[in-house]
């Protein structure tokens, strides 16, 4: 049982069935394609249809009911399909093609002037001849836009997704120019789960359609699989979570056209349609068979006139050709300019979404810990959807489009897009003010002090754990706030800082601040009470905890905690470098305590020591805190060991060794620093015995001190280095679509 | 060296002179041309045909008439111009020449 419809054809009506029609109309079109460089196309394809209409009114005629596919088979036999007709005609413009193929960009260029498409160019390629096709589209030098995908490629590996999107998506110039047979990608309906997208990247690779699924639904699971570099147990390790496979199948989702009718299905398949093989360089007819014959007069007669004439037509051409290059040269490169400025505005727009996107995925753990339940959650949600990616997927959907020319956008798409954003904006608004309405107000500052089994003992050192204890955990803040801090239920924060305060009496005493923020200055209160802070007392170890853990219902709300230590006179004290540093977790800049002034609260310390650093020994003196060999923890070590335009200035004390153009010079008796203080010493052993000795002393340790903290420097660097490229590799590798290029490859 | 691309090359230059003879022969329907060639085991595709004559035509070679049909559209019949006349006959001219001289070196 078919379904007959009747066509108005050529005049007379013609009843037909809707399978023969689709047959009848993709063959018109093959045809009219076949003839689209031809002068006299539509008249061709005019007396074309009237000779159909003639073999049809003959077949109905003869007392067929309809016309059925067997008639459009005998009529397309008889009139010949392109594949036919090329065989027959286009075999002699061969060598007239490859003459043509130094100067095919002009050509394609002329044939398509109207209306012109990007094309990967098969000529200029190096990998897929996407770029040369971008350079020939808009333009430009081919050397830009690799530059540019260069740069985006090891920047970011983010030129790589776009280079393979392209690459599948656009269709090569071979298909324009050379009429080979022709593959396109489609979405395949018929066997779709989701959008037929594997299915007929399945059908345009030739593999079974479970290779491309598995391929896009293993780094999409894969998380799933990996506990193993978790250090929190079986929480699943989001941040390995790879959204790219995903992203690019809603891309693909968006840009491939589906394979509605017959045709489009056997492109689809890549059996040979070479009805549709466009062959818009059959350049021989363009000229017209005037000249053709004039040419074959000529060959074989040798007319010379006929030879000037066209000789004369050609050196006009050349002439126009060079008028219009030279008039269009301006407009030229405004226009590259300008393109390449759009260019730049919207890859720069679409790679900070993915920024934010990774960012976001990354730290999505912290989420729990940081947002209420309810509509702080819900905006959240709204700002990861409506606010990173639905955007990146319409901005790298509306760019493929607007090059491929694949079909407009829908409007109803465009204003949904247009919506979501505007939610994500909504969503981003709510949760930046809801968030700041629960870090509005802090807690009231509360000191409590802490029991010290000894207070009088004569040195104290803060520290973390015992010296029986061989392991700490050391990655704090190496970029990654909370990759070892984190588990099931509680996060661990480095809030805590550490002020040094000269004790009043002669015993050491050790308070806490705790402080959080809140809503209310009372639900401050409460969260910072609820902090749990532990430290005791062992011998000269003080052992504290070196963060603050903080539970999901507790959420984080700068939650932290300033230890204060008070040292006698006298004693000595030292910060383990395992605490109190300074770089914390806040939401509101840098908390740092070490200059006596808590920022945030806008708490100002008084009396609170500063300069000093973690691993020394400090003695508490009068005037403050003192290294062991007797400088000040503030004194500026610059000032001891100078080298500038004067030359070389070392001191010690009264004493200074200058060395410069005019030679070595001594001064026994300058105006230091230490001058100004009396130059004494708490500890007579501190004081050089030998100036000359102990300037020599300090010189060794001036360098010593110089090469040390070189070496410490290049050992954070080379750590720093070492995991950052462990990390970026390995995320790098899970961004990139690199099953998708196992495929194409 | 392919021998259909050689064969159809060959076909293909006089294609034109064998449409031409045809039509000076009185005027004549597209499938009356494709029947005369057939008969004369020549074989082309009406598509190749068309093309062909629409090119013969813009070079004011050829022109046409309408005429009414009782099976169809109306049809266009073709004719040859002066023009026509004259660059057939400087065709002919060359396709003796070359008969004689390819008849002559294939003896």
């Amino acid at each position: 049982m078919k379904q007959v419809i009747n066509i108005n054809f050529q005049g007379s009506v013609v009843p037909i069935e809707v399978s023969a029609y689709e047959m009848l109309k993709n063959y018109i079109e093959s045809l009219s394609r076949h003839f689209a460089a031809e002068e006299g196309k539509d008249e061709i394809i005019n007396d074309i249809e009237s000779r159909v209409a003639e073999l049809f009114q003959e077949r109905l005629k003869a007392g067929a009911t309809c016309i059925v596919d067997e008639d459009v088979q005998a009529v397309m036999n008889s009139i010949g399909r392109p594949e036919d007709l090329a065989g027959e005609e286009t075999s002699a413009n061969t060598q007239q093609q490859n003459n043509q193929n130094t100067n095919q960009q002009e050509s394609t260029y002329s044939n398509t002037s109207g209306k012109r498409r990007l094309f990967r160019d098969e000529n200029h390629k190096i990998v897929g001849g996407v770029c040369s096709g971008i350079a020939n589209y808009f333009d430009i030098d081919i050397a830009i836009v690799r530059i540019v995908f260069l740069i985006l490629l090891f920047s970011f590996g983010v030129g790589f997704i776009p280079y393979i999107i392209l690459w599948i998506a656009v269709p090569s110039s071979a298909v324009q120019v050379i009429g080979s047979r022709r593959k396109k990608l489609y979405r395949d309906l018929d066997e779709k789960y989701l959008g037929g997208v594997c299915s007929g990247i399945s059908h345009y690779f030739g593999v079974n359609v479970w290779i491309p699924r598995l391929l896009f639904l293993l780094p999409m699971i894969s998380f799933a699989f990996r506990f193993d570099d978790s250090d929190y147990g079986f929480f699943p390790n989001i941040i390995h979570f790879s959204p790219s496979a995903f992203i690019i199948y809603i891309i693909l989702w968006l840009v491939l056209p589906e394979a509605k009718t017959t045709t489009e299905k056997l492109e689809m398949k890549g059996e040979k349609v070479d009805m549709n093989s466009i062959k818009e360089s059959v350049t021989e007819e363009i000229k017209g068979v005037q000249e053709r014959a004039q040419k074959f007069g000529k060959e074989v007669m040798g007319v010379a006139s006929e030879k000037g004439k066209a000789f004369g037509g050609e050196a006009k051409s050349v002439a126009r050709k060079g008028g219009r290059s030279l008039g269009d040269v301006i407009v030229f490169i405004v226009k590259a300019f300008a393109y390449f400025i759009i260019g730049v505005v919207g890859i720069s727009l679409v790679i900070s979404l993915f920024a934010g996107g990774i960012v976001a995925i990354r730290y999505f753990s912290l989420k729990d810990f940081l947002i209420t339940d309810g509509w702080q959650n819900f905006y959240t949600w709204g700002v990861l959807l409506f606010f990173i990616i639905a955007p990146m997927i319409g901005i790298i959907t509306w760019i493929i489009r607007k090059i491929t020319r694949v079909k407009a956008g829908s409007k109803i798409l465009r204003l949904s897009f247009i919506a979501m954003w505007i939610i994500g904006w909504l969503s981003l608004a709510l949760l930046g003010a809801s968030l700041s309405n629960d870090f509005k107000h802090n807690a009231n500052i509360n000191e409590q002090s802490l029991t010290l089994s000894n207070p009088t003992i004569n040195s104290l050192e803060i520290t973390d754990h015992l010296p029986s204890t061989r392991y700490t955990r050391k990655r704090w803040f190496n970029g990654d706030f909370f990759d070892n801090v984190i588990d099931e239920d509680t996060i661990s924060i480095r809030n805590v800082a550490i002020h040094i305060i000269k004790s009043p009496n002669d015993s050491f005493k050790v308070t806490t601040i705790k402080l959080a923020s809140g809503s209310t200055r009372k639900n401050a209160d409460s969260l910072a009470s609820l902090i749990n802070f532990n430290a005791f007392q062992q011998d000269s170890l003080f052992v504290i905890d070196n963060t603050i853990s903080i539970n999901k219902t507790e959420k984080l709300r700068n939650q932290r905690v300033i230890l204060t230590v008070y040292v006698p006179v006298g004693k000595r004290i030292k910060i383990n470098g395992h605490v109190g540093r300074t770089s914390t977790i806040r939401f509101n800049g840098p908390f740092s305590v070490n200059n006596g002034y808590d920022e945030f609260d806008n708490i100002s310390f008084d009396n609170v020591e500063t300069g000093w650093g973690d691993g020394t020994w400090y003695t508490m003196t009068k005037d403050g805190l003192v290294t062991a060999d007797g400088k000040p923890a503030n004194y500026n070590d610059d000032t001891n060991f100078r080298f500038d335009e004067n030359g070389i200035d070392i001191r010690d004390g009264k004493s200074s060794v200058r060395i410069n153009e005019n030679g070595i010079s001594v001064d026994d008796n300058i105006k230091s620093p230490d001058a100004s203080n009396g130059g004494t010493y708490r500890y007579e052993d501190n004081k050089p015995k030998n100036k000359y000795d102990s300037i020599k002393i300090n010189l060794d340790k001036a360098e010593q001190n110089f090469r040390d903290s070189i070496q410490k420097e290049k050992d954070k660097i080379d750590k720093q280095v070492e995991s950052g490229i462990k990390k970026e590799t390995s995320s790098l590798y899970k961004l990139l679509p690199g099953n998708l290029l196992m495929g194409v490859l | 060296m392919n021998i259909d691309n050689t064969a159809s090359q060959m076909r293909k230059g006089v294609l034109e002179f064998c449409i031409l003879s045809i039509i000076k022969q009185g005027e004549a329907y597209p499938s009356d041309i494709i029947d005369k060639m057939k008969l004369a085991n020549l074989n082309i595709f009406e598509g190749t045909l068309y093309p062909l004559l629409t090119r013969l035509k813009n070079a004011e070679l050829l022109t046409y008439r309408w005429v009414e049909s009782n099976s169809g559209p109306p049809r266009k019949y073709f004719l040859l111009t002066d023009k026509g006349a004259d660059f057939y006959k400087e065709l002919e001219n060359t396709w003796n020449e070359m008969a004689n001289a390819v008849a002559a070196l294939t003896k």
